[in-house]
């Protein structure tokens, strides 16, 4: 045995300064959790999270009570309240046509946002099942599909809905409201879900070939089971927070084609008509109110729904969890 | 410099890492000293605190973690509250680091050279031209060949090994007197870690430059250093001379250590006579089951002796070739035969490529082979037709996967994990099924208050039960470990395996254990597979195997066994 | 390389065809008689009707039509406005002004992006980072058409430091606000996938590798963060060039700038879709060779998709 050098001699810590653990023993006192929720307790600590929910509160009170914020008629007209400033009953005066601006604004949530809710829904739901499936079966499938999805992707989401709806606003000249819904979501729904499909493929590619769904097949699980049971509900994280974004995309897609004159007829109280009929104001620089006004309600029900979308990115964050 | 005088001397240092209002401490009253062109080797299981440690010496702490305490001396200077730029100076030419990863430690999109040559200009060595050529003369010397042309590569165009030997290149190119090795080969198969170990020896010998190597293998580390330190979570608890420590251990931890290192342990003549009493056990057991099946009817197979036997499986992979309509067949599986004997343990041992792990798959139906046969029990698994027949093999083989991190499904509980396979086969009521998953988690020795836990709260060891309990469950006959302990600690690594054979015993169980690690084999295996680019090299019982072993390949992968060649008491 | 180069080469030509077939469809979905349409709705006599049967194919089956209609698309003919007027020549007055209003946007959502999420990147957490963050959010939320009336408010009626609109004789300093009010409807995007990229960067092995070797932390910001962060940031602004042509309708119609969406507008305005339809098609096309263009840029930053 060589010599040892100072610093370098034997030493053994004592005992009880070091005690031993049991190798690996299980902490039987922890409250158990899965991923949703240990989310959702990030959910409810999240400031970002409550300030969303009151300001889509807010909206949804618009929307269902609107009574609740005015009493006014939003679809009078009268031609001799042209651009009157406020007063009793109208806290924001009228618009070029004699409406009352702040009627309006309280009922124009609706379009907007069922717009939003809408084209949201249809969007997820074709863009999980067809990334499901491309992820999954892959090879010639996953090719024609992946194919399909970017020819929709190419055509940029503004100026397709420009042509669909160009062409479906001669074929149904007399909507209403539910129709006018209808064409925009439509013709939203139908260049938007590529990229839903693309973050549900790229989920669906990451898990397929974790050890677990190894496991369930082994067990004895089809194919089609292990898609369902296992893969899905792990891959829908991403879709989620993507989702509750575009939700507030939407919104703002539709104000803009209502202000090139595509979204709803004239007829139908929205924001973006009301937006883009006061356009004339701004030039002058007079009666500011008239575009301001459903302007900031459009960009506060945007917010809540980013916000939304933030506090729900940050709650599913794999690089947030512990470990 | 005097070689008597200490060159890096650590005193009581302690260090915290901030989390949110706590401080959590990783490194509690650490002393060590290095000696000029010494080999010291700090060895601990993670979470010991033996990366923190090296990290502070070097000054690359996390940003939450902090020095709470403590001096590091650096040729007599604290360098543990130094200035900055004062760190910034040691670093890469007083102080350099080979780190852990190499794959994720190479920067992607910069060529190989580029990074070297970085590393020389930051220190001073070399500018322009004559650095260029100073890069490629630093590979050669790490032992990388076609030095000039590879650096002009990217990392994703080296093998693991070749990036670990540039990393080796980057860490000494400024020539520091202290090198600082973080498990530099632990990602590696075993005889690119030896020859590249090697290698890294005769370099810092021939520099005179002082190592710390961090492992966790504790025969890695008595082969390769003089002086050993062996720490535990945050403290150390033993240290001194390498050899003495391993013959003579005194500390509790050491001593778990030592009796569960593989390669320590594999010498030992107790491992292999506890491993004997398992076979007997379970080859008894599993006779009796063997009988029941054969006389029943429903039961799946015929209960012939091999439970498992493989002949001439093969499996060919096309690969895509240089061109985009050209492809390449690749044998991933060639030729590969043996048998499995009810009650026994046959191992398949190979390094990355071997295919071991693609016989596996094929074994468990989950990829169909090229050509070959598989029969389970005497019936041969292409004839199986039916999706009945076909579920009554899936009820008798079930496996074990490697990573405990990806075998479990996140969003189910570990009882709708454990339950599944009930659940599919339809077996029992509720409660029945209930009842069942309490037993199997008894039988790994989890308790029963886990079932409403989810996999993301257990540790690594404790979820590699929880996937053994679900293996069991549906009273499988067959059981395919594929690496099942390879990403797991030493000690909980011992415990699984000790698991492994406890089951075997009690339930007659037959296992396919697939495995990198050869010193593991020892312990759980009765029978040994030496698989080498899809080909059987060698095929005999596990004492032959290690005593007289036949072939060169086989030769190697034991001499490269780390510590193997420690001899020590019984 | 040239694989990578060829393969997606290969690509776009499907996706190009399956977007006009897509265009296509919705053009012939039109109602109406398709005369009129063309003739824009004026009566016309049996020998007129012949003759644009005979130039439009419209007696042709459908598929036949479809490929005269890629055909045209090649060969950028477009066909002619209500109003006589080729349409490519329409295009051709109208792109120049709007690519300078892109390039010009592009300009400033790149360095303002990048240089802004850098910085809230590297100082991650800290008060400029919350302050970009949540003004980003905010500009998220506002429609783009608002952000261009303020600012035409503010800067074109109020202060008066431009003009608040641009007319056909333009000068790029005119531009400048426009391209600003385009470029803070991507911006907000930028800054936060910059920002997230390098903070990820900062604290990725390779980073503390570089550090080990001695490099000073201004060098191993600027050549092992940044150039690694940079890469997904460049391909994001690639592909923002398709909603920037969608921006460039709205702003050129808020701040008349007689542009290629300007064109659009007016053509919306007066029904006439085939005009629409063109012109959409073109930008299509547009699109479709600038994500073929970024796409190659990519495999030039990043080595590793070259190889694969």
């Amino acid at each position: 045995m060589s010599e040892t050098r100072p610093g370098q001699e034997r030493f053994v810590a004592p005992i009880d300064e070091t005690p031993l653990r049991a190798i690996d023993a299980v902490n039987v006192d922890a409250v158990p959790e899965n991923q949703w929720k240990e989310a959702w307790k990030r959910l409810r600590t999240s400031p970002l999270f409550w300030l969303a929910t009151a300001i889509l509160l807010v909206i949804a009170l618009m929307i269902f009570f609107p009574s609740l914020f005015t009493s006014a008629d939003p679809k009078k007209l009268d031609l001799a309240d042209s651009f009157e400033p406020a007063r009793k009953g109208h806290p924001f005066g009228f618009t070029e046509q004699g409406g009352d601006v702040w009627a309006r604004t309280v009922y124009g949530a609706r379009a907007s946002v069922a717009v939003g809710v809408f084209t949201t829904i249809i969007v997820a739901l074709l863009g999980i099942v067809t990334g499901a499936i491309a992820g999954f079966y892959g090879g010639i499938v996953d090719t024609l599909l992946s194919r399909f999805s970017d020819i929709f992707f190419s055509i940029p989401l503004l100026l397709a809905c420009i042509v669909v709806i160009s062409v479906l606003n001669n074929t149904f000249p007399d909507r209403g409201f539910w129709g006018s819904v209808l064409v925009v979501v439509v013709a939203l729904a139908a260049f938007a879900w590529p990229q839903i499909t693309r973050q549900m493929r790229g989920a669906v590619l990451e898990i397929k070939n974790l050890e677990f769904v190894d496991a369930a097949t082994a067990i004895g699980a089809s194919k089609m089971k292990n898609l369902r049971r296992h893969i899905v509900p792990n891959a829908l994280a991403p879709v989620i927070v993507a989702s509750t974004i575009s939700l507030g995309v939407f919104i703002v897609a539709e104000s803009s084609l209502s202000f090139l004159g595509l979204g709803f007829p004239s007829s139908i109280v929205s924001w973006g008509n009301d937006i883009s009929a006061a356009q004339t104001q701004v030039r002058s620089g007079d009666n500011l109110q008239v575009m301001f006004v459903p302007a900031a309600a459009l960009a506060f029900t945007v917010l809540g729904f980013i916000l939304l979308g933030e506090a729900v990115r940050e709650a599913l964050d794999p690089k947030a969890r512990k470990k | 410099m005097n070689t008597n005088t200490p060159l890096l001397q650590i005193d009581d240092l302690r260090v915290g890492f901030r989390a949110g209002k706590e401080i959590l401490t990783a490194v509690d009253g650490a002393s060590l000293t290095i000696y000029p062109g010494q080999t010291i080797a700090i060895v601990g299981e993670s979470g010991s605190g033996k990366s923190t440690l090296a990290h502070a010496v070097i000054g690359l702490l996390p940003g939450n973690g902090t020095v709470q305490g403590g001096e590091i001396l650096f040729e007599g200077k604290d360098i543990a509250h130094a200035r900055k730029d004062a760190i910034l100076a040691l670093r890469g030419s007083s102080i350099g680091l080979v780190p852990q990863d190499p794959m994720s430690n190479l920067n992607p999109l910069w060529r190989v050279g580029a990074q070297i040559k970085e590393a020389l200009v930051a220190n001073g060595v070399a500018k322009g031209a004559a650095a260029d050529k100073r890069v490629v003369e630093l590979l050669e010397e790490a032992g990388l060949p076609d030095a000039e042309r590879r650096a002009r590569q990217y990392p994703h165009e080296f093998s693991g090994g070749m990036r670990q030997r540039a990393l080796i290149a980057m860490g000494l190119a400024a020539r520091p007197k202290l090198l600082i090795a973080d498990e530099p080969t632990s990602a590696l198969d075993v005889t690119v870690q030896k020859q590249i170990l090697d290698h890294l020896d005769q370099l810092t010998d021939t520099l005179g430059v002082a190592v710390m190597l961090i492992t966790h293998d504790l025969g890695l580390a008595a082969e390769r250093a003089d002086h050993l330190v062996v720490m535990y979570r945050g403290k150390i608890v033993e240290s001194g001379p390498a050899l003495d420590i391993l013959q003579n251990p005194s500390h509790p931890y050491t001593k778990r250590l030592v009796s569960s290192a593989p390669s320590l342990a594999s010498q030992r003549l107790s491992s292999q006579n506890a491993r004997a009493e398992v076979r007997e056990q379970a080859v008894q057991t599993a006779a009796e089951i063997a009988a029941e099946v054969a006389d029943s009817e429903t039961q799946f197979g015929e209960g012939v002796d091999d439970i498992v036997v493989v002949e001439n499986l093969t499996k060919v992979f096309k690969l895509r070739g240089a061109k985009p309509w050209q492809s390449v067949d690749f044998a991933a599986v060639d030729d590969v035969s043996f048998r499995l004997r009810r009650g026994t343990t046959t191992a398949i041992v190979g390094e990355s490529g071997s295919g071991k792990s693609t016989v596996a798959r094929m074994v468990l139906d989950l990829l169909p082979p090229t050509s070959g046969n598989v029969l389970f029990d005497g019936h041969n698994l292409r004839e199986l037709k039916t999706k009945a027949e076909r579920l009554r093999l899936r009820r008798q083989m079930q496996p074990v996967f490697q990573n405990p991190y990806a075998s479990l499904d996140p969003l189910y509980s570990i009882y709708q994990s454990i339950e599944e396979p009930l659940r599919t086969h339809s077996v029992g009521t509720k409660k029945e099924r209930e009842a069942k998953v309490r037993d199997l988690l008894e039988k790994v020795s989890l308790p029963t208050t886990v079932m409403s836990r989810y996999p993301g709260e257990l540790s690594g060891g404790q979820r590699q039960r929880v996937a053994i309990a679900r293996a069991l469950a549906l009273d499988p006959e067959v059981v395919i470990c594929d690496e099942a302990v390879s990403a797991l600690d030493v000690l909980v690594q011992a415990q699984i395996l000790e698991l492994l054979n406890d089951l075997q015993a009690e339930l007659g169980l037959s296992y396919l254990f697939i495995t990198h690690d050869l010193a593991v084999v020892r312990q759980i295996a009765d029978n040994v597979l030496v698989m080498q680019n899809g080909k059987v090299v060698e095929s005999a019982s596990v004492t032959e195997v290690f005593d007289n072993p036949r072939e060169a390949y086989t030769r190697r992968l034991l001499d490269a066994i780390p510590g193997g060649s420690i001899s020590l008491g019984a | 390389m040239w694989w990578y180069v060829g393969k997606r080469l290969l690509q776009t030509i499907p996706v190009f065809l399956g977007a006009t077939l897509i265009l296509f469809i919705l053009l012939k979905l039109r109602p109406g008689d398709p005369i009129l349409n063309l003739a824009g709705n004026k009566p016309v006599s049996q020998e007129v009707r012949d003759a644009l049967a005979a130039q439009y194919h419209l007696d042709d089956p459908l598929f036949v039509q479809w490929i005269q209609f890629v055909k045209n698309a090649i060969t950028f003919n477009f066909g002619e406005t209500f109003s006589g007027q080729p349409v490519f020549d329409l295009i051709k007055q109208t792109f120049p002004v709007t690519v300078v209003l892109a390039i010009m946007a592009l300009a400033i959502d790149a360095i303002l992006g990048i240089g802004l999420g850098t910085i809230a990147g590297l100082r991650r957490n800290g008060w400029f980072d919350s302050s970009v963050l949540v003004v980003s959010l905010l500009l998220l939320s506002i429609p783009i058409f608002v952000v261009g009336f303020v600012m035409q408010l503010v800067f074109g009626v109020k202060l008066g430091w431009t003009s608040p609109t641009v007319g056909s004789d333009w000068s790029v300093g005119d531009l400048i606000l426009p391209a600003v009010v385009l470029a803070i409807a991507n911006f907000a995007y930028t800054i936060r996938l910059t920002r997230t990229s390098v903070a990820e960067n900062l604290s990725a092995d390779h980073v503390r590798t570089a550090r080990a070797k001695g490099l000073s932390n201004r060098l191993v910001v600027r050549n092992h963060v940044l150039r690694n962060s940079l890469v997904p940031v460049v391909t994001y602004i690639g592909i923002n060039l398709g909603s920037l042509m969608a921006g460039a309708i709205i702003t050129e119609t808020i701040f008349n700038i007689p542009g290629i969406g300007n064109a659009a507008y007016t053509a919306i305005q007066k029904g006439e879709t085939s005009t629409v339809v063109a012109i959409v098609t073109f930008m299509v096309m547009v699109y479709v060779l600038m994500s073929l263009l970024v796409d190659l840029l990519y495999a030039v930053l990043d080595p590793r998709i070259r190889y694969v």
